[in-house]
């Protein structure tokens, strides 16, 4: 009797124990609640955000056909990248996801189109002088910052010293590099001066990286990043929890059209597999980079769509051209011959991707399809007996790690390739932060003989493509061109394309740049990527930018 | 338990401390990488590379950097991260809680059901509950910890749509992220009570015990197992610690936002402040762990003295 008393009193304890274990875990999370958002994105659901029950309307409508009013469906997207943005001041990244994110609430001078042209946003007209070193520019009127600060050329000119101050420290600065000068005309005109004739000055303006922000804004922080983006974008800044989230809200002073979107948040889901899950449980909305083995499954699912849109990135073997036998144009003729890129696209990829029939991705000003180095390997051993290595040779392979869509399978396919016709290519594998200061040294300490790397034509212009890999003056470490390839006609071609502000001039110069190029094949030319981004059924109005940017300001959620 | 001594191993911490931050700060600048070079991109002029590396502070001598790094870390200065430039404590704090919340749900749950399991298992030896529940245990060690959670995302996310998948915006989201993370240590705490257990029932006292005419239940849980827990107790202190630095591919594969991830960035990105920041706030968890386990340890077995 006293025993089953205490039988029961010991199990009554222990659920006891067990309650207020439950109890304080619960508390804990509680407590930690300010880590969870306090604002739920009323997207978290797990069905997919279909529409909401309208409130009852009145039904005295003057319409004779009763129409039903359409449910009202909150405009709140969701973005998934897979990394979070970096900073909140877009001079101090240099990341695409970063760019793409801060694009929405700061806003640069001109924009590229999809199509690749330059077009209007801030300064509505420009003349450049016949040199090529004057660059005038009209801006619009009436525009104010998210601060309420007046957009006008004094503000521009605090841009543009912050950028060409060094202890500002901002980033890309090949961009700004030509710039000798920045000077207002008057309140509405802006004056800049290169140090040289430079064609491309007006592609650079699109780019991200020179998007104006309010001078009260960054004069408080010059040297340092500010921590919150003020621009004159569709959207304003509304938080950001860090490494996790970045959420902005419709401006409703927008000088454009303006968004039909009230919030837009951009989540980081860093693991491929679990950003496609949250696209099809309805978590997000937008997913980018979606791998390739993900996209027939996605295909047939009805509440999502597919866009494929192509990239302004080239991906390419480089070709360490100063050292045997990649000094040898034959040999390097040679091994664009032994790979295979059809089949890379079409099985590493998925088809996701484009052989590239020049150094650069078509869309940019100054592409023109020059050729591809056919699959074919009796050419290749030709070619290669005839450079004196009728065995081929032994070489070492350095791949992209975890940088490119599939870039270390694309890498491992190339050497299978290249061992095909007897060179034995050793791959080492780097992790990044490694790798990149091992492919930039000097001529003298290089190691890189084969390595993989890949570069985004982000001003949507030959120059930026051509010159900074090709032009002899870009050796590492000053700059880019890695594979230290040398050509003087080359480079007087590609100094001239900057001269002159004709683009029919242009794209002929660079034609023969790049016509030259491909015959010298100082890369192992591969393809360029494209961009595949999930998207829910009922979003419509995503643009997917070839620059790598996803671009929200004309979405809305049905 | 003397005061005395409590306040002795708080001493002791700082050494520790001292020596971890020395071992830590000469590790990340040993691995070849150049985080100018990174935060730079490609894009850069040689010019703001090397803008950047003074700004970060990388151009003076090693020692001077260190020097700088204790003067900082005595006023509570973690630095900023180099590639946020927000300051380092601001990086963690808005992340610690998270982990610290994903680990002590994974280690509540791993414990109750660890301990449950290892204790009917132990007790009904050779049953087919021990059976089925060790082979159980065998699968939760076995499965990685990335490949179980795509696995719970795909069964409760995709096809019940019970749980949500990514992110760490509500208590639902706690679900399946620490079922995953907690997966490993249940297994474990489940076999260590099970073969602790079964050492201390065969034990005279438990014999003594039951000739005086106790009940089985209050035999097992108030005499047994007191002392089969302590071997436990060690299992559950070491998880712990495993779990605050290997939540990482937890929160990866959940898009969790704890430090896990935060130093696996820092580290591919080079940003030394973070990294240095990270290990070594889990150098003072950890170290804060074991101090609570031994004080546990008193209490379960009064035999333990610390002097």
């Amino acid at each position: 009797m006293k025993m089953m008393k205490e039988i029961r009193r010991k199990s009554i304890s222990g659920f006891v124990v067990l309650l207020a274990l439950g109890f304080f875990f619960y508390l804990t999370a509680g407590l930690m609640g300010s880590s969870f958002a306090q604002t739920k994105p009323a997207e978290v659901k797990v069905k997919p955000a279909e529409a909401k029950p309208a409130e009852a309307k009145p039904a005295d409508k003057p319409k004779p056909v009763a129409a039903k009013p359409k449910p009202k469906v909150p405009q709140k997207l969701i973005i998934a990248q897979g990394t979070d943005v970096l900073s909140m001041d877009i001079n101090h990244v240099t990341d695409a996801p970063s760019f793409a994110v801060l694009d929405h609430i700061v806003e640069t001078l001109l924009k590229l189109t999809p199509a690749g042209e330059i077009a209007p946003l801030l300064a509505e007209k420009w003349e450049v002088s016949a040199d090529a070193t004057e660059y005038t520019l009209k801006l619009r009127k009436g525009v104010k910052f998210h601060d309420g600060t007046p957009f006008n050329a004094e503000a521009v000119k605090v841009n543009f010293d912050r950028r060409l101050d060094p202890k500002a420290a901002t980033r890309f600065g090949l961009l700004v590099a030509p710039i000798a000068s920045v000077t207002v005309v008057d309140d509405l005109t802006i004056r800049i001066k290169t140090k040289f004739p430079y064609a491309p000055m007006l592609a650079n303006l699109t780019h991200q990286a020179n998007a104006i922000q309010s001078p009260a804004s960054i004069k408080a922080s010059w040297e340092k990043p500010v921590s919150k983006p003020v621009g004159t974008g569709p959207f304003m800044f509304k938080e950001w929890v860090t490494g996790s989230k970045m959420v902005m809200v419709r401006n409703d002073d927008y000088w454009g059209p303006k968004p039909a979107l009230e919030e837009v948040t951009f989540r980081a889901i860093p693991d491929d597999a679990a950003r496609v899950v949250a696209l099809e449980t309805g978590e997000v909305h937008v997913a980018v980079r979606i791998p390739p083995f993900d996209i027939p499954r996605l295909k047939a699912n009805p509440k999502i769509t597919i866009d494929n849109t192509a990239s302004v990135r080239t991906i390419y073997m480089g070709l360490n051209n100063t050292q045997a036998p990649l000094t040898d144009k034959r040999v390097r003729q040679a091994l664009n011959y032994a790979v295979n890129k059809e089949a890379i696209v079409k099985h590493i990829l998925g088809g996701i991707g484009r052989v590239s029939d020049a150094p650069l991705s078509p869309g940019i000003f100054g592409y023109t399809p020059i050729k591809t180095y056919e699959y074919n390997i009796e050419k290749a051993k030709a070619l290669l007996a005839e450079a004196g290595f009728p065995k081929g040779f032994e070489i070492t392979l350095h791949p992209a790690v975890g940088r490119y869509y599939m870039d270390v399978s694309v890498a491992t396919a190339v050497a299978a390739d290249l061992l095909k016709v007897g060179v034995k290519a050793d791959i080492r594998m780097m992790e990044w932060g490694t790798y990149l200061p091992f492919v930039l040294r000097d001529r003298e300490v290089a190691e890189h003989k084969i390595f993989m790397l890949g570069w985004g034509c982000v001003t949507g212009d030959a120059d930026y493509g051509l010159y900074a890999l090709f032009h002899s003056g870009e050796w590492p470490k000053k700059g880019n061109a890695a594979a230290f390839y040398k050509n003087e006609n080359v480079d007087n071609l590609l100094e001239a394309a900057r001269r002159t502000a004709k683009p029919e001039e242009r794209k002929k110069l660079y034609k023969d740049a790049m016509t030259i190029i491909n015959d010298d094949a100082p890369w192992i030319f591969l393809h360029s990527e494209s961009q595949v981004t999930g998207i829910r059924a009922n979003v419509k109005g995503i643009v997917v930018h070839p620059t790598e940017r996803v671009i929200a300001r004309e979405a809305k959620i049905e | 338990m003397s005061g005395q001594y409590i306040i002795r191993r708080l001493l002791i911490m700082l050494p520790v401390i001292l020596g971890i931050s020395l071992i830590i700060f000469t590790i990340v600048r040993v691995i070849p990488g150049d985080p100018a070079y990174i935060l730079a991109g490609p894009h850069a002029t040689q010019e703001q590379m090397d803008q950047i590396r003074a700004q970060l502070g990388l151009d003076k001598h090693p020692v001077t950097q260190y020097l700088i790094f204790l003067k900082n870390l005595f006023r509570g200065d973690l630095g900023t991260s180099t590639r946020t430039g927000l300051p380092v404590i601001r990086e963690i704090m808005t992340r610690f809680p998270n982990t610290l919340l994903l680990a002590l749900a994974s280690i509540l749950l791993a414990t109750v059901f660890g301990v449950t399991i290892g204790i009917i298992a132990g007790v009904k030896q050779n049953s087919k509950f021990d059976y089925l529940s060790m082979l159980v245990a065998l699968l939760g060690l076995s499965m990685p910890v990335f490949w179980l959670g795509l696995m719970l995302m795909l069964l409760f996310s995709i096809k019940l749509g019970w749980f949500p998948a990514v992110g760490a915006d509500s208590f639902k989201h706690l679900v399946l992220p620490a079922i995953t993370l907690g997966a490993n240590s249940t297994a474990i705490i489940a076999r260590m009570t099970r073969s602790s257990m079964l050492e201390v029932i065969r034990l005279d006292y438990i014999r003594t015990a039951r000739a005086k005419g106790l009940a089985e239940k209050v035999v097992i849980l108030r005499h047994a197992l007191k002392n089969a827990l302590i071997p436990v107790v060690t299992v559950i202190g070491l998880q712990t610690g495993t779990l605050l630095g290997g939540a990482v591919l937890t929160e990866i594969v959940f898009a969790w936002p704890g430090i896990g991830r935060l130093l696996v960035e820092a580290i591919l990105s080079r940003d030394y402040p973070v990294v240095q920041g990270v290990v070594l706030l889990v150098a003072i968890v950890f170290i804060f762990v074991n101090l609570i386990v031994d004080i546990i340890y008193s209490y379960l077995d009064p035999r333990i003295r610390y002097h």
